[in-house]
């Protein structure tokens, strides 16, 4: 039996499937049935059906076969506008075969793009105009410079409300026959932060764990963070900087994960209740990890940087135990 | 003839001080009369002039050994390997000496031009019927590890200077040569360990006059720049007095820069244990760190000399008061922990890019958002994962990644439900 991914199985195809964002989903509608687009910047944040939405949109216009029609970018990959620029050359220089004048170009995450490249974009996005559509998503969209969305027709998508997260999750249970507690749905609500892709990740991971209680969201939600960060902070703390050293390597090749998913991981924990830390001495940490982000940006080498960190940690921890 | 092959020694009962390596040598030379052992060859590895060469030499000749012997650099040229090849696969007949194969300098192998050079050893000694000997200054280049991996490592010490003056003495004797001892003291002092140089020296300081006084020494002998093992660079360095000793220890090995901050990193635990210190220590090692990351990005190695002096004298005076002490400086780790990170990064980039495509996502949300619930299932529920692993036409690599300890489980279900479907 092959399983698919619940976010990609339960995702809606179609405008009519979205249930959510109902005034711009009236208003794209109308776009479909005159067959004319305007460029759009769908903002909001993470998880509120931006991408999903678009995706439909190109669907409704035209038809299953819609992705040969669009072009799918995504920016915080493709951080180069060179690329974007060939990428977008090649695709709007190819005819349009179906009764819709153009095509579309979606750039998602446009907000992780440069302002120097936003620019470039801009220019594209003229030069282009005649037969093809942006949709840009943005999680920040006033990280877009204002000739993008003087140029767009900008949509606010609206964190999704808690009935309406937990009834779709509570749909998808259903159909799925997986036992699951109103009680633990809310509870997916509220880890995942209105965030529908990570509520119905973290669905699945449960459901595979078994009954879907509260018990096992937390367990999931749990172990989705390594615990090992944790433990490396744990142990930095009490002076082994060496046995912090391990774990860090092992978190390096366990999970494969960078130097910057690591801070970002620390940043989470410093500030959780599992570390017994006084409170200005969060702040200074905080201020230290950040940085060590900075100098990571700056093409420093992960591990070099993260051990001068623990390093850190082991002194400080000695200092607040006395 | 040059005295430093006039004086090579003829039985191993000459060789000084390398006691260690030449019990170790002799041994396992000695474990072929029983057969191949399990390690068809040896490294032996140690500074310039410490006697590698003259050991194997020595212990050749003692054990009635017939020595072969090729430079390794020149295992590039095919007629030299296909040569080596032929040699190391000879039996020794009834008549035949037994044959022992010495192959210089293997770190000379530049790990660019020598393409495959590495790989054309390994395979020699699979096949070889005769015992291949190694030698290195410095057998931890990354590079050298399948040839690390396959040895007898054997190290032999830097010789001190009264080692270099008992040898220096003997020639003077054979040589029927006035030596003061201040002289031959100057001597040993200067090489450093280096037997080589030392032997080189005192031929020229009595070719001077025929005889050998401190002034003579002085005047022709000059310091060498010598090239350390890194973890002698390591000591230099954490127990320098001087900002200019730490500095030059930096650049004294052939390590590059990178490899040399890479030692470092690994052992500032082993030498600081007072928390403080080594936090000093890391904080100097990481702005050099970030010099190197300029470096790259802007490409002004104007920079270099700045990451050199917080890597060096930054990390040597990170300490707050002075302590001489010893320490054993290990390979680092790391060094055998890269490629397996290097690895598993690249599984998580193959993951994420091939369900960003399906999830209509960014490589970036697929790693923080799906690759660790994907974790939850495959570790939890082995029959289940099979099944998405199979929607996603997943690798059995990338199964085995997510998967971890249970991998077996899921990789059984993986592959089972084609010959249940037959069977049916």
């Amino acid at each position: 039996m092959s399983e698919l991914l619940w976010a990609e199985k339960y995702r809606p195809k179609s405008l009519d499937e979205v249930i959510n964002q109902k005034e711009i989903v009236e208003r794209l509608r109308k776009f479909v049935s005159e067959k004319n687009v305007p460029h759009m910047l769908f903002a909001g944040p993470p998880g509120t059906g931006k991408t999903t939405v678009a995706h439909a949109l190109a669907h409704d216009l035209y038809g299953e076969n819609y992705r040969q029609y669009m072009l799918e970018l995504n920016a915080s990959d493709e951080r180069k506008i060179e690329v974007i620029r060939t990428k977008v050359k090649e695709f709007a220089r190819s005819k349009i075969a179906g009764e819709v004048p153009f095509k579309i170009v979606l750039l998602d995450e446009a907000d992780n793009m440069t302002a120097d490249a936003q620019q470039a974009l801009r220019r594209l996005m003229e030069l282009y105009s005649a037969n093809t559509r942006f949709i840009l998503t943005a999680n920040y969209p006033s990280k877009i410079i204002e000739p993008i969305q003087s140029r767009c027709a900008v949509f606010r998508f609206t964190a999704l409300k808690k009935e309406d997260v937990v009834s779709r999750l509570n749909y998808i249970c259903e159909n799925e026959k997986v036992k699951c507690h109103v009680k633990a749905l809310e509870t997916i609500y509220d880890v995942s932060e209105g965030d529908m892709r990570r509520a119905i990740n973290i669905l699945q991971a449960a459901a595979a764990v078994g009954e879907v209680t509260e018990e096992t969201v937390f367990k999931v939600v749990g172990l989705a963070h390594p615990k090992e960060v944790r433990e490396m902070l744990q142990l930095a703390l009490s002076g082994s900087f060496v046995e912090a050293r391990k774990k860090l390597r092992d978190l390096m090749i366990a999970y494969g994960l960078s130097g910057l998913d690591i801070v970002k991981q620390i940043h989470r924990e410093i500030f959780s209740t599992e570390i017994k830390l006084p409170e200005e001495l969060k702040v200074m940490i905080a201020d230290y990890i950040g940085e060590i982000q900075f100098r990571l940006v700056e093409g420093a080498d992960d591990e070099i940087q993260l051990n001068a960190f623990l390093a850190r940690l082991a002194l400080v921890g000695r200092k607040i135990k006395v | 003839m040059p005295w430093i092959i006039k004086y090579r020694p003829k039985h191993v009962d000459e060789v000084v001080n390398q006691d260690k390596a030449k019990q170790a040598l002799l041994e396992w030379l000695k474990s072929w009369d029983q057969g191949a052992p399990g390690k068809k060859s040896v490294l032996l590895h140690g500074p310039p002039g410490c006697g590698k060469t003259s050991l194997v030499e020595a212990v050749a000749r003692t054990l009635g050994y017939e020595l072969f012997e090729m430079n390794a650099s020149d295992s590039r040229r095919k007629e030299d390997i296909e040569r080596l090849a032929k040699v190391a696969s000879q039996t020794s007949g009834l008549r035949a000496r037994r044959k022992v194969i010495l192959l210089d300098e293997v770190d000379g192998l530049d790990p660019r031009a020598d393409l495959g050079g590495v790989e054309a050893i390994l395979e020699v000694i699979r096949n070889t019927r005769n015992p291949i000997v190694m030698t290195a200054n410095n057998p931890y280049r990354e590079h050298l590890k399948p040839l690390r991996d396959v040895s007898e490592v054997i190290a032999m010490d830097r010789l001190r200077e009264t080692d270099v003056v008992t040898v220096l003495k003997r020639i003077c004797q054979a040589e029927k040569l006035q030596c003061d001892q201040e002289a031959l003291k100057e001597i040993a002092k200067r090489s450093e360990g280096d037997l080589r140089s030392a032997i080189n020296d005192l031929e020229a300081a009595a070719a001077f006059d025929g005889r050998v006084t401190l002034e003579t020494v002085k005047a022709i002998s000059t310091y060498r720049n010598r090239v350390y093992a890194p973890w002698e660079a390591l000591r230099k360095i954490f127990s320098s007095k001087y900002v200019f000793q730490a500095r030059e220890a930096i650049t004294s090995t052939d390590l590059t820069p990178d490899e040399m901050k890479t030692w470092i990193n690994e052992h500032i635990p082993s030498w600081y244990d007072n928390p403080e210190e080594a936090w000093r220590a890391y904080e100097a090692l990481s702005r050099a760190d970030q010099y190197f990351g300029r470096i790259v990005k802007t490409q002004n190695w104007d920079l270099l000399s700045y990451a050199l002096d917080m890597m060096g004298p930054g990390v040597a005076f990170a300490r707050k008061t002075y302590k001489g002490k010893f320490v054993a400086f290990k390979m680092p780790e790391r060094i055998k922990l890269l490629a397996e990170t290097r690895k598993s990064r690249e599984y998580r980039e193959a993951l994420a890019e091939h369900l960003a495509k399906r999830l209509l996502t960014s490589k970036a949300a697929i790693k923080s958002d799906v690759i660790p619930y994907l974790r939850i299932i495959f570790t939890s529920n082995p029959k289940y994962a099979a099944g998405i692993a199979k929607a996603y036409g997943l690798t059995e690599e990338l199964v085995t990644w997510l998967a971890g300890p249970r991998a077996k489980e899921v990789l059984s279900y993986f592959k089972k439900p084609a010959r249940k479907s037959k069977s049916t």
